[in-house]
């Protein structure tokens, strides 16, 4: 008999439950606080849950420079090839001169320490500063591609503004017209060339590098290639949309 | 305390892999576990019924958003199980029993995220489950060997 009772009494209380989940489910999703509830409650398991975000990072990042080994190894190869055939072919050029890449550079690799997402496009922290002989202004690369250039440094750190800031702002030359115009970002993603006057044969593909008369940066260092017009106002002038030679979705080193 | 560990593990494991991997629902398995181990004298199994609610709503707060969605999963299985465990007589329950206790284990693992796909659709398709199944199945197959551990502790 209290079986019997007991097993009654399971049954109420869970259809209970159920007919309370339906309900929840019903009317919860209308429910403004809800977002609330549900933002208070990840708040609360941030702090148990961190081991495993931290645990998650390591791994991602361990892929990722797998990855990257990888990508970077066979590019390197394809890069000694293509170097040999260019120097086979200049030396024929030349007549039998045969240059050499011995040529020291002093380009210095730092680490791209922080990128945040509320400031994704504008500015990324490296892990070289002041001791490293980092500079304001100093230019940086990434794929032999300027990236942006180091806006203020600390002892051991540095930020640097990208060149799709909507701050970044620098002369520029379409390389193959010399065409002079300002390089700057929009903040989004995009890079523009603005200030070029219309009808002056810029087509997709010329390549953009900064200009002579910039002061802050040497002129010379290559940005990337116009990609398409973006708009041609009525004052003459046309803005074009450039596809910079850098990859930057997916750097985690730049060059200085 | 167990249960609760359990939810968390599960919720740490979901964290881990960025929720793109159905992961075991190890805290109704314990859920379900306990109250086949359980003899349901006091109260019954009524503490089942509410920590399957709570977990299940704790859950839908944490990884859907909207409470129900899994609270509806956990809360029915434990209602089966309750129900299927019930006709069984208590004599019974203690040998003979493991291909029903792996069905029961089984229906924890397949109803609760079943529920979220038929109520609001989805072309997740069967691969989807296949994969989940296979993930849940080591944790089935490890809470069947504890149970019938704890069965056979119990009779000698």
């Amino acid at each position: 008999m209290d079986s019997r009772r007991s097993t009654a009494r399971e049954f109420v209380h869970g259809i209970t439950a159920l007919i309370l989940a339906l309900f929840l489910l019903g009317v919860s999703s209308g429910l403004g606080i809800m977002k609330n509830i549900v933002d208070i409650w990840g708040a609360i398991l941030f702090i148990p849950e961190y081991p495993a975000v931290v645990m998650r990072e390591i791994y991602l990042s361990w892929r990722s420079w797998s990855r990257d080994k990888n990508y970077l190894s066979s590019e390197v190869s394809r890069l000694r090839n293509e170097n040999a055939n260019l120097r086979l072919e200049l030396a024929k050029i030349s007549g039998g001169r045969v240059y050499s890449d011995d040529r020291k550079t002093d380009s210095r690799t730092a680490r791209v320490t922080l990128r945040a997402p509320m400031s994704w496009w504008s500015e990324i922290r490296i892990d070289r500063g002041k001791n490293d002989s980092i500079t304001q202004g100093l230019p940086i690369f990434s794929g032999g591609y300027l990236v942006g250039r180091v806006s203020t440094v600390s002892a051991i750190s540095s930020w640097a503004e990208l060149i799709t800031s909507s701050s970044f702002m620098i002369p520029a030359v379409i390389e193959e017209t010399r065409e002079l115009g300002v390089v700057e970002g929009d903040g989004s993603g995009s890079v523009l060339l603005r200030y070029i006057p219309a009808g002056r044969g810029v087509r997709s593909g010329m390549k953009v590098s900064t200009a002579m008369i910039g002061e802050e940066l040497p002129p010379g260092l290559p940005i990337g290639q116009i990609a398409g017009e973006f708009t041609s106002g009525s004052d003459g002038y046309t803005t074009y949309r450039i596809e910079p030679g850098a990859d930057l979705s997916r750097f985690y080193t730049v060059n200085y | 305390m167990i249960i609760v560990i359990l939810w968390l593990i599960q919720d740490l494991l979901t964290v881990f892999t960025g929720g793109g991997m159905q992961i075991p629902g190890l805290f109704i398995l314990g859920v379900v576990c306990r109250i086949l181990l359980d003899d349901g004298s006091g109260d019954g199994y009524l503490w089942g019924i509410w920590a399957a609610f709570a977990g299940g709503i704790l859950w839908d707060l944490r990884w859907i958003g909207i409470p129900g969605f899994f609270t509806l999963g956990y809360v029915l299985v434990v209602l089966i199980v309750i129900q299927v465990w019930g006709m069984i007589p208590p004599q019974g329950r203690v040998s003979g029993t493991s291909v029903i206790v792996f069905v029961l284990l089984e229906a924890t693992q397949l109803i609760p995220p079943m529920l979220p796909v038929l109520i609001l659709g989805g072309n997740t398709g069967w691969g989807y489950f296949l994969t989940q199944q296979v993930w849940a199945l080591p944790a089935i197959l490890f809470t069947m060997y504890i149970y019938l551990r704890t069965i056979r502790d119990r009779t000698v």
